[in-house]
């Protein structure tokens, strides 16, 4: 998991080449990466890929700041079921 | 004593008066003003606006070289003064509309057309709700109330100045939210989206909003603030290339909601107006394409009517646009913007 969201992040959301590559401890939002829309895109991302629906209450800095952060917080929310990757796997 | 100084103290005494009238004028008359008959009220404001313009020569000035720098030279000694005049009526009349969205807007509904409400029909009946696409033109916060008075779910996207940096005067914040919030936020589905620096879920909450099938206003004009200049794209915007924030294309592209534009502006008579509502504007192509259209129409809306359009007020705000040459302005403390944002400015 912590590799394809790091692999999107790298490729549709970092615009600055000089913080790749990414580590999956580095802060999304100090860095700059992440912003609003940015976040949408996350979103709509890991819903699609890994059908984890992600509520509005959970759209805290917490669960979105880094690669690992992310991934905790969908292994958290689906259990077992979200460490398996949909889709194109 | 010559009249030199004279001048001089009726202009101090004007600066001291004039923060007392402000608050006088949005607690105390507007609100009485507002019970008025329409006509009455309206020339009423208008009154105001004279004397505002008449007794703030400082700010006169300063609007007038505004309105030159950016539209240019050729508009003329007489035709600029007009538009000075104009926006300085215009804002003191916006403050009557306000309060006249008391109720259910009912007062205020019988003074504005609406245009287009069937585009807007249109795009919610795709199911991914619609994105009102607007400026700081006209009285565009009490036409989006009066949309939603009128059975559309409106949410908008704006920052509110007085709420940040978190050191403002708490005294501050809640004048504003008695006097002006709290009117506007009647008429909205669910609280304002405030796109401060920091608040990364506010783009998925106007995707919350969307995929309820609602409306969602943005102000595709607005000043970015320093934090956000790395994501602004130039695009052609009155006569130059300006700084603008492409963030409605990225959202309509992500959601799947069709953007319109809206403006309203006032006729000759000053109370009553017209919401005019655009078919959805096409996203083919890149983002900059897309996003060009947007501003165009922005553009044309305030050439249109240029008085209608609140920037004027504020060299700051034309700067961070690149509409007038100058560094950005210093940022607040927070990095947030100076002081605009969303309007209201406390000098209405």
């Amino acid at each position: 998991m912590e590799e394809v969201i790091n692999d999107y992040i790298s490729r549709e959301l970092v615009q600055d080449a000089s913080l790749l590559p990414l580590g999956n401890a580095t802060s999304l939002l100090e860095t700059g990466i992440l912003d609003s829309l940015s976040l949408l895109r996350l979103v709509v991302f890991v819903q699609q890929r890994f059908g984890v629906a992600v509520d509005d209450v959970d759209l805290v800095p917490e669960h979105f700041d880094s690669v690992d952060a992310i991934s905790a917080y969908l292994r958290s929310r689906e259990g077992g079921r979200a460490g398996q990757v949909v889709g194109h796997g | 004593m010559g009249e030199g100084a004279a001048k001089v103290g009726l202009a101090r005494v004007g600066r001291l008066l004039r923060p007392v009238e402000t608050i006088a004028y949005w607690l105390v008359v507007a609100p009485l003003l507002a019970l008025l008959p329409a006509a009455l009220a309206y020339r009423a404001a208008c009154w105001r606006g004279d004397w505002t313009l008449r007794y703030w020569p400082e700010k006169r000035c300063e609007v007038v070289r505004n309105l030159r720098q950016v539209l240019g030279e050729e508009l003329g000694q007489p035709e600029t003064e007009r538009l000075a005049r104009d926006i300085f009526r215009i804002r003191t009349c916006e403050v009557i509309d306000l309060m006249r969205l008391r109720g259910r807007a009912r007062s205020l509904r019988d003074l504005v057309e609406i245009r287009g409400g069937e585009h807007l029909d249109g795009a919610l009946a795709g199911g991914n709700g619609a994105i009102l696409c607007s400026a700081h033109f006209g009285s565009y916060m009490c036409a989006f109330s009066l949309l939603h008075a009128g059975g559309f779910p409106v949410t908008s996207i704006g920052r509110w100045w007085w709420n940040y940096p978190p050191g403002q005067s708490s005294v501050v914040r809640r004048l504003w939210d008695l006097i002006y919030a709290r009117r506007v936020l009647r008429h909205r589905q669910r609280p304002n989206i405030e796109p401060w620096p920091g608040r990364v879920q506010v783009a998925v909450q106007a995707a919350a909003a969307l995929r309820d099938n609602g409306v969602v206003t943005i102000c595709s004009d607005a000043p970015p603030l320093d934090a956000e200049r790395t994501r602004t794209i130039k695009v052609p915007f009155l006569g130059r290339q300006a700084s603008l924030l492409p963030g409605v294309v990225t959202l309509a592209r992500l959601t799947g909601a069709p953007v319109l534009m809206a403006f309203a502006h006032r006729s000759a008579d000053y109370r009553h107006q017209v919401l005019e509502i655009s078919p959805p504007v096409p996203m083919e192509g890149g983002t900059a394409a897309a996003f060009g259209q947007c501003v165009a129409a922005m553009d044309a809306a305030i050439r249109a009517n240029p008085a209608e359009w609140d920037f004027w007020f504020e060299p700051d705000d034309l700067v961070r646009l690149g509409l007038l040459p100058g560094t950005s302005p210093a940022p607040a403390p927070d990095d947030s913007a100076g002081r605009t944002g969303e309007l209201p400015q406390f000098s209405r």
